[in-house]
């Protein structure tokens, strides 16, 4: 079953090449450039699955995700975030603001795709079983 | 100040001039064997005799006293200690530098270099971390790698794109891999110009050396701003009016106050000059005589940074800056009236600064150079600090060293007085020698307070010898010579032995000096026992003495 994906990023090729890969997957993907577009868009419509960028213009990864978890609606989606920084101290913010996994720039392909598939998988799992958090 | 041992030198200079041990002790007047203990420095001497044998070996008595040497000594000895080399004290520091010179000015150099290298290093890495620039190439290089990474897996993952698709992608990688070319290149160009943008050290350090040697005082520039005084006829009261009036009749400059740019060494452009309107008046005076200065005593100024002891372009022009200030004060603080005043006001700064129209720190910057063999002054030291303790300007004078590497004792009236900006601040600082010197310091900002603004702030210490207390003002409340009104200070941490300083932010690596005599070091502070007796009526003792003075 396709589910529909969120991708918060502000580099085109990116976009294009994620684009590629999920509908490909056979997801439903809408794409925005920066991290108020972003928080509109779940407000909107709440997606299966949001890929966050760290380095986002306005509205940076953070505070989309701080925000989002203070969100009712929205404090359950599984995000998982798209980062060029590696370090320790970064990613235990990360899950600290409630990140549910990481990509690290430059990702492979495969691995970004079986990771959306496992966080799609826990997310229909949690809302099975438990329908708020 | 360091003892130079001086033997050799002796040595050295009887064989030089051809001369037997028996010679030169029957020309001076000793028995050759106490000139054998004398050349193997076993018997420190110095005066009457050093200047008989001086005479008798028709060398100057500066090559054999290894007067100009003395400050080498110092900073080998400081850098032994802030090396944390075991053993090496001031003592064996004063044999190396009195043996071997040249080495020792080998291992100062070394040691400047060292610590430009290092600096460097810290300067890059922050660079790495916080440079804007750099953070946006190092993104765009993993943007485009990203970008390039994934089209191709896609190519070779998916065997069935389309070729228009197909097309499209190739065309992708293509454009990435050009961009991510550039991005390389400009990123080493980045950190390639890298390599030049901190600003070492050493220079700064040759500066200062120079002015040490010149003892802060420069008779030509003394000469030629008494003579410019001259050409603008005019006294004390309307010298800054005569200034401002030659800039604008005679050399045509437009004077204009307004917002000034913030890097004040930009402030003059070609016939402008631009007085900030939030720096204070007598920083204005000094603005306008400092520019006149360069455009009439630039020649003389040109001569003296001419020296061999400036080797490079960069210390060169710090060394122009020093000077364009020395001439500065030197046209608006005439040396006899400003010397005559300073002596009959018993260097009140703050009267003297009401006279001249000067401010503490410019006053106190011209005491330091009342150095005329004719007319001197009280020898003071000084020393500038900002907020964070970092060192500027430093002037050792004998007995009293001022740092250049790190920070000097935190007890310090210059740390002091930052905790009353405005008000002067004197202190009767005791070193673990038993040497007692006066400070006096006071912290200044230079532009009047702008909201939302951080106003840049320095503190500024003179320092003198006890022994010239009383001609100095500030000195009287400490005239009474009690014990009770000194403070144990230290020179740095690291070469002090008060063990029980509450204020210790190092390590000493030396213990508590041996008493003359030959005792053994007093049993390790058996003070510390009475459980906040001795070390917090000390600590008490301390703050109350940092006591502000008339303002």
């Amino acid at each position: 079953m396709g589910a529909s994906i969120l991708i918060a990023e502000d580099e085109p090729f990116i976009v294009e090449s994620l684009n590629f890969l999920l509908t490909r997957a056979g997801h439903r993907v809408d794409a925005v450039d920066t991290g108020s577009r972003a928080l509109q868009a779940m407000r909107g419509h709440r997606p299966d699955l949001l890929l966050l960028d760290i380095m986002l213009p306005e509205t940076n990864g953070f505070d989309v995700l701080r925000r989002l978890r203070g969100e009712p609606e929205l404090a359950d989606m599984p995000v998982m975030i798209l980062t060029a920084k590696g370090q320790e101290a970064d990613r235990n913010r990360m899950i600290e603001l409630g990140a549910d996994d990481f990509v690290t720039k430059p990702f492979s392909n495969k691995d970004l795709l079986s990771r959306v598939e496992m966080l799609l998988e826990g997310g229909r799992a949690a809302r099975g079983s438990t329908p708020s958090r | 100040m360091t003892r130079i041992a001086i033997g050799r030198r002796i040595r050295e200079s009887r064989m030089d001039a051809g001369v037997t041990q028996t010679d030169l002790a029957k020309a001076i007047g000793i028995s050759p064997s106490y000139l054998n203990l004398i050349e193997h420095d076993k018997r420190l001497i110095g005066g009457a005799l050093l200047k008989r044998i001086a005479g008798a070996l028709d060398t100057p008595l500066a090559v054999l006293s290894g007067a100009n040497d003395a400050p080498l000594a110092s900073e080998v000895a400081e850098l032994a200690r802030s090396l944390s080399f075991r053993g090496l004290d001031e003592a064996a520091a004063s044999r190396f530098t009195g043996q071997y010179p040249d080495w020792a000015n080998a291992f100062v150099q070394l040691h400047r270099r060292y610590r430009d290298a290092t600096e460097t290093a810290l300067a890059l890495s922050d660079r790495l971390s916080q440079d804007p620039a750099l953070m946006e190439l190092s993104h765009a290089v993993l943007t485009q790698i990203s970008a390039i990474r994934s089209f191709a897996e896609i190519m070779e993952q998916y065997p069935d794109l389309e070729p228009a698709e197909r097309e499209r992608f190739c065309g992708i990688i293509a454009d990435q891999s050009d961009r991510l070319g550039s991005s390389a290149r400009e990123m080493i160009a980045l950190l390639d110009g890298a390599r030049n943008a901190p600003t070492p050290t050493s220079p700064q350090s040759e500066v200062d050396d120079f002015i040490h040697h010149c003892d802060n005082h420069l008779p030509r520039l003394e000469e030629a701003a008494d003579a410019l005084r001259a050409r603008l006829e005019t006294s004390i009261e309307m010298l800054p009016a005569a200034i401002e009036n030659r800039l604008v009749r005679t050399h045509g400059l437009t004077i204009r106050r307004g917002r000034a740019n913030i890097d004040r060494r930009d402030v003059r452009r070609h016939d402008l000059v631009l007085l900030d309107e939030e720096a204070l008046d007598a920083t204005h005076r000094f603005q306008l005589a400092r520019t006149l200065a360069d455009l009439e005593l630039g020649d003389v100024t040109e001569e003296l940074v001419a020296d061999d002891r400036l080797t490079s372009d960069e210390s060169r022009d710090i060394a122009r800056r020093a000077m364009a200030n020395y001439a500065a004060g030197a046209l608006l603080f005439p040396y006899d009236a400003f010397h005559d005043e300073a002596e009959a006001t018993r260097y009140d700064i703050d009267r003297l600064a009401q006279r001249f129209g000067g401010s503490f720190e410019q006053i106190a910057h011209r005491l330091v150079t009342l150095r005329r063999p004719d007319a001197q002054g009280v020898p003071f030291a000084f020393l500038r600090a900002d907020p964070a303790g970092n060192i500027s300007k430093p002037f050792s004078i004998a007995g009293l060293r001022m740092p250049r590497l790190g920070g000097a004792c935190p007890l310090w009236a210059v740390y002091a007085a930052q905790a009353t900006p405005d008000r002067t601040v004197s202190q009767l600082a005791e070193m673990p020698s038993g040497e007692q010197f006066l400070f006096i310091a006071r912290s200044q900002s230079k532009r009047a307070p702008v909201y939302g603004r951080a106003q840049a702030r320095f503190s500024v210490m003179l320092g003198c010898d006890v022994v010239y207390g009383e001609r100095v003002v500030y000195f009287d409340s400490y005239a009474s010579g009690r014990a009770s009104l000194a403070t144990p200070v230290g020179f740095n941490c690291r070469s002090c032995p008060r063990s029980a300083c509450a204020q210790r932010a190092q390590a000493a690596i030396i213990s508590a000096p041996t008493p003359p005599g030959g005792a053994p070091p007093a049993a390790p502070r058996m003070d510390e026992a009475e459980a906040g007796g001795p070390e917090s009526r000390e600590q008490s003792r301390k703050q109350g003495l940092a006591s502000t003075a008339r303002t």
